[in-house]
């Protein structure tokens, strides 16, 4: 039905749209998503010609080359062959004039019907919309928000147009009128074409069948919604879903580092992509098919930095690790979750190469980790359990934060103690005077923890295997490390492993979850979906005994004694 | 629709206009009736007629008592009577005032459609030539008083090509009736109004051209063009129809500068409206008229302001008076 080819859009010197490659089908309905400046409703204007900029490439609409037509014959295709519900409904409208004028307007203007006839199609539509009868004839200003957006709706309609376009249909409404309006849209779109652009993820959600995400004008991943959503492979698709509010995900809101900024060389997403490489700078990468998906990314979408394929490990008779296979991707934390004794920290080691694997191997960014040199600390680095035994109480703050530098022998003293010092400013820890010199016993608990933090963050790794890395310390502290951790996950695109035995605390720093029982992965998927929907019994019974706020007193009241919103707001909480 | 509160202030208005017209001579140095009927027609007076209108005026009544007797007389239609016209001033004025009422009402009605529709043009196409010489020679007409207008127009339609009539309203004794009567109204008619049409029609033109830029950029333009409308209906109803809500707003105060306009271009062409009435009564120093044409302008621009805010509503739907 509409096809793009290539379509690159500029106003004056500065180029909004570069490259746009799209097809979508009869009945279908894609999602365009992406932030506010990256084109998108530059797009939507493309389709209809009414963008103010020169336009190259190809718009197809039923295999008619919109670009290439006279003025004239656009006129008689809009709102015939492709109408549009415009963001902001409130300024869309004509402000003097009824809104059944204005519904009725392009049926009479498009000579499709009488004026009588014209009208009360209008009103059909306007009835079928949910616009009620005696609001017809109100002018716009008089109509709340959501019933704009219907009057818009129904003036889409007005022609009956194969294809329909959504500029932000909702996001100008407050919640309860959203989902109605999505419901209607919802409706409309078993019998339409529809491209729908928005910010909105759930609202993409619930209505497309494809979802394109757009970056500074470039198409950076497209594929079939639910598999977008649940499974993001471009870094920016992952992000914007990181830093949509939404009552699926569990983990804590991200946001994307750095901001949009234009024109860049290369891969346009690469200043802000934590997983970029040299290429990313240099050469913009195509938009090509990969497994089920489109993807524009030199590295293939979002990399897998660690696998581990049928690891085994067995003390004598005890077996602690039996065959386990994992994944972690750039960029993602997964929390590897289970009872003391289940063979977490036993994996754990065995990645790190402190234990020797009976069977199976770990694989670094595709390769077989064979010996662990130099090389492989410098992008693996682990935070144990209690930093006051794995913290050598010789050495000071400094020498302790610099050590793993040392080590490696990068640098000159000089900007090995630098870096040493921004590395512990990055873990909010004083990185001057008394404090550098002091020794860990002198510090509290917390302060060591973030030493210990330091001093596996200053060779900069891209991952970090934190085994229980906040058992030791009190709540208040705790979130303050997690917090700080996922900061350094959004700023430098760390990967975590990180290994708890407390499934609350994992829901909310974990991307996905892999729950360890007797030395197996039993159970492994996204945070919301093992906590929301566990499959196997042991993850239930992990989910009934995790921490919650219920108290005693209130565990067998009925939901309409007074407490109870409050109570199940601390639980989502 | 038209709130009570709006129609206190009108009959605020209204008072404080008769009031003005009560105390001005009143509050001139000397006799109050010389101040009201002039020092001619004093000196005629028999002593009789002076006692006679003494108590007509209630003038030896304190100032309350005054004012409730003028406005007793206002109520009669009495506005005092002109010893110059020898007729009451209220019949001279009503004699007059249709003739005004021509001038003023077309010329504004034309100045300002003209004004709209010219500077709808003109904003549709912001910085075309078209736009650009338009605005220039508007400008430039904008700069010249109504009555300097008018004189051109005489010399050279009147004087130099002898196309129109040279003065009045009608030819005198000429006993026409019908269709040839209202060719010679028309005929006498069409340079004082164009005179005065041409003057204000840069008024219009700009706020109207001044709008337009803004609304053409409004998001519902966009709807507009992509509902694939044509340029006239784009233009027209849904650009024109908002960028004259604000020239209908100031056409009520306009009409005061109008009907200035309009007492000097009379004078010019000799039309016999009140314009060219005050100027034979303050050449006369015929008080009553002058006075009676004083309230009859500021009542005529009262009104013209109501019926204007009255309109608006029905032009702008957002505007309510409703609370």
């Amino acid at each position: 039905m509409l096809r793009i080819k290539d379509l690159r859009v500029s106003y004056g010197r500065e180029q909004v749209l570069n490259g746009i490659d799209l097809e979508v089908k009869a009945g279908e309905c894609l999602a365009v998503i992406g932030e506010s400046g990256a084109g998108k409703t530059t797009l939507c204007l493309s389709i209809m010609r009414l963008v103010e900029g020169t336009s190259h490439g190809h718009i197809f609409l039923n295999g008619l080359d919109l670009l290439s037509l006279p003025e004239q014959s656009m006129r008689e295709i809009r709102w015939r062959q492709v109408s549009m519900v415009f963001q902001n409904a409130n300024s869309a409208l004509n402000p003097v004039h009824t809104v059944l004028d204005q519904v009725m307007e392009p049926i009479v203007e498009h000579r499709l019907a009488s004026r009588a006839e014209a009208q009360r199609r209008a009103l059909q539509l306007l009835a079928n919309v949910g616009l009620s009868p005696d609001r017809s004839s109100a002018y716009p200003h008089q109509l709340s928000g959501g019933e704009q957006q219907r009057v818009l709706i129904a003036m889409a309609l007005a022609n009956n147009p194969g294809l329909i376009i959504l500029d932000e249909p909702v996001s100008s409404l407050d919640a309860a009128s959203r989902a109605e309006i999505v419901a209607l849209l919802k409706q409309i779109a078993r019998d339409h074409t529809f491209v729908v652009v928005t910010h909105d993820l759930s609202t993409a959600a619930r209505l497309a069948d494809n979802i394109a995400t757009m970056y500074a004008g470039r198409i950076v991943e497209l594929g079939p919604a639910a598999e977008v959503l649940s499974r993001p492979r471009h870094p920016y698709t992952r992000a914007l879903l990181r830093a949509y509010p939404n009552m699926t995900t569990v983990k804590d809101l991200q946001g994307i580092k750095g901001k949009m900024s234009r024109p860049v060389a290369g891969c346009a997403f690469h200043p802000r992509c934590t997983q970029a490489i040299g290429v990313c700078a240099e050469k913009t990468p195509p938009l090509v098919s990969s497994q089920g998906r489109y993807l524009a990314c030199h590295r293939g979408g979002i990399i897998t930095l660690l696998a581990i394929r049928n690891l085994s490990k067995s003390f004598g008779s005890f077996k602690a690790v039996r065959s386990v296979s994992l994944d972690i991707d750039a960029g993602e934390t997964l929390a590897l979750v289970g009872q003391s004794g289940s063979g977490k920290t036993t994996l754990a080691k065995t990645i790190m190469g402190l234990l020797q694997p009976d069977e199976g191997g770990v694989y670094l960014e595709g390769k077989r980790v064979t010996s662990r040199a130099k090389d492989f600390y410098r992008k693996v680095q682990m935070v144990f359990q209690n930093p006051g035994e794995s913290l050598s109480h010789r050495l000071s703050v400094l020498e302790l934060v610099r050590e793993p530098l040392d080590v490696q022998g990068i640098g000159t003293r000089e900007e090995r103690d630098q870096r040493a010092k921004r590395t512990l400013e990055e873990v909010e820890l004083p990185a001057s005077g008394g404090f550098l010199e002091s020794y860990p016993h002198q510090l509290s608990g917390g302060e060591m923890q973030r030493v210990a933090i330091a001093r596996a963050l200053v060779l900069n790794p891209s991952l970090l295997i934190a085994d229980e890395p906040t058992s030791f310390l009190d709540p208040g502290v705790q979130a303050k490390i997690l917090k700080l951790l996922l900061n350094l996950q959004e700023r430098r695109g760390l990967s975590m492993l990180f290994i708890t035995h407390d499934l609350s605390l994992a829901r909310k720093v974990s991307d996905r979850m892999a729950v360890m029982l007797s030395g197996e992965i039993i159970e492994q998927g996204p945070s919301n979906r093992v906590v929301s929907s566990p499959v196997h019994p042991y993850t239930g019974s992990l989910v009934q005994t995790a921490s919650a706020l219920h108290s005693e007193s209130e565990a067998g009241e009925t939901v309409d004694q007074p407490g109870a919103e409050a109570r199940s707001g601390m639980t989502i909480g | 629709m038209f709130s009570r509160r709006n129609l206190v202030t009108y009959a605020i208005a209204l008072l404080l206009v008769l009031a003005f017209n009560f105390l001005l001579p009143r509050m001139m140095p000397g006799d109050p009736l010389m101040a009201i009927y002039g020092e001619e027609a004093l000196v005629q007076m028999t002593p009789e007629l002076k006692a006679n209108l003494v108590e007509r005026f209630a003038l030896d009544q304190p100032m309350w008592q005054q004012f409730g007797a003028y406005f007793g007389a206002l109520f009669r239609g009495d506005l005092g009577y002109s010893y110059y016209y020898n007729a009451p001033a209220f019949e001279v004025i009503l004699g007059r005032l249709p003739w005004t009422l021509l001038l003023v009402g077309l010329s504004l009605v034309l100045s300002t459609l003209l004004g709209i529709v010219l500077g709808i043009e003109s904003g549709w196409r912001r910085g075309s030539k078209t736009d650009r010489s338009m605005l220039a020679g508007l400008m430039a007409l904008n700069g010249f008083p109504d009555f300097f207008i008018g004189m051109v127009l005489l010399l050279v339609f009147g004087v130099t090509l002898g196309i129109f009539p040279l003065a009045g309203a009608l030819t005198p004794y000429s006993g026409l009736s019908g269709g040839a009567l209202l060719l010679d109204v028309l005929k006498h008619l069409a340079l004082p109004l164009a005179a005065l049409t041409l003057a204000h029609i840069a008024g219009a033109y700009l706020l109207t051209r001044n709008t337009m830029i803004t609304v053409v950029k409004e998001p519902y333009m966009l709807t507009a063009r992509a509902k694939g409308l044509s340029q006239r209906v784009m233009k027209y109803r849904h650009a024109g129809r908002n960028s004259m809500l604000p020239v209908i707003t100031r056409t009520g105060l306009w009409l005061g500068r109008v009907v200035t306009g309009a007492l000097f271009v009379e004078i010019v062409f000799s039309y016999p409206g009140l314009g060219y009435l005050a100027y034979e009564a303050l050449l006369a120093r015929d008080y009553p008229i002058i006075e009676g044409v004083l309230l009859v302008v500021a009542l005529f621009v009262l009104v013209a302001n109501f019926l204007a805010d009255l309109s608006y509503p029905k032009l702008d739907p957002r505007v309510s008076y409703a609370r």
